[in-house]
């Protein structure tokens, strides 16, 4: 959808058009969900999050502004819903620690992981380390690389400033490949 | 982690590169300076491949399964509101 496109779907929208409410569904209820699962970790706070998110977008579609994509201010919102729910439970805040430690955890200047799983296998060993990152680590991927919202918009989602996104994003990954290599044999001598 | 000093830079200048790198956010000479270190680092390019490999494979990740319930329920509080 161009943003001209998105425009016109959210005027009708606003406009009561029922036709233009199931085709928001259509297009973005798979990515609110996919989000609000992997960042809540559960099914039934998922499905909260999902009907939240689209009950408080059909509420404030008059608010909506093309500057930023459909799906990132519907991402934007589910992430604040989910919040609202995570916040119940506890966080441990992750320790500052140094770029070279982060990335000596995640296998920089050790061998090669072991490369013998399919791709449903990376996939699902992908899903469980995703879920062992801490939930600030945790979203700043999924908006980014896995819902591929833009640099911007990813920093505006988070209220940040797109540099502190980028160092967030950046360490996030890394600990993302430590989260993989404590998943997988590794051969000490690596195979460069 | 024994740093070097390959192509005029460091592997911990690198290590801090790779995103920005792999996210096509640097400038031409920036880059370039990372491609000639990775070539001459076998450090750095085999850390690069498994850092790049982990980020292709978390974006082309499927959506999770199994959510047409949620999709039904979600029509049907919206459409009763
Ligand atoms: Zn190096």
């Amino acid at each position: 959808m161009s943003r001209e496109e998105e425009q016109r779907l959210i005027a009708r929208v606003v406009a009561g058009e029922p036709a233009a409410t199931r085709e928001l569904l259509e297009s973005y209820q798979g990515a609110v969900y996919a989000f609000a699962l992997r960042l809540a970790g559960d099914a039934a706070l998922a499905e909260d999050i999902q009907q939240e998110t689209f009950l408080s977008a059909l509420r404030g579609a008059s608010s909506f502004r093309a500057e930023g994509s459909l799906k990132g201010w519907l991402l934007t919102i589910a992430r604040r819903e989910a919040l609202a729910q995570l916040r119940r439970r506890h966080d441990t805040p992750t320790e500052p620690e140094s770029l070279e430690s982060l990335g000596v955890s995640a296998g920089w200047g050790a061998g090669s992981p072991e490369d013998t799983m399919d791709e449903r296998e990376q996939q699902q060993q992908m899903e469980r380390a995703l879920g062992l990152l801490s939930p600030p680590d945790r979203e700043v991927l999924l908006l980014r690389d896995i819902e591929g919202l833009s640099g911007e918009e990813t920093a505006a989602a988070l209220g940040l400033p797109l540099a502190a996104m980028k160092s967030r994003l950046h360490r996030a990954r890394l600990r993302l490949v430590a989260a993989l290599r404590g998943d997988t044999t590794e051969d000490p001598h690596g195979r460069a | 982690m024994e740093e070097r000093e390959v192509a005029g830079l460091r592997c911990s200048a690198v290590l801090e590169l790779l995103s920005d790198y792999l996210d096509g956010e640097l400038a031409p000479e920036a880059r370039a300076g990372v491609e000639a270190h990775v070539a001459g680092c076998n450090v750095c390019e085999r850390f690069g491949a498994r850092f790049a490999a982990a980020v292709q494979t978390l974006r082309k990740l499927p959506a999770p399964a199994g959510q047409e319930g949620a999709a039904d329920r979600l029509k049907a509080r919206l459409g009763s509101r």
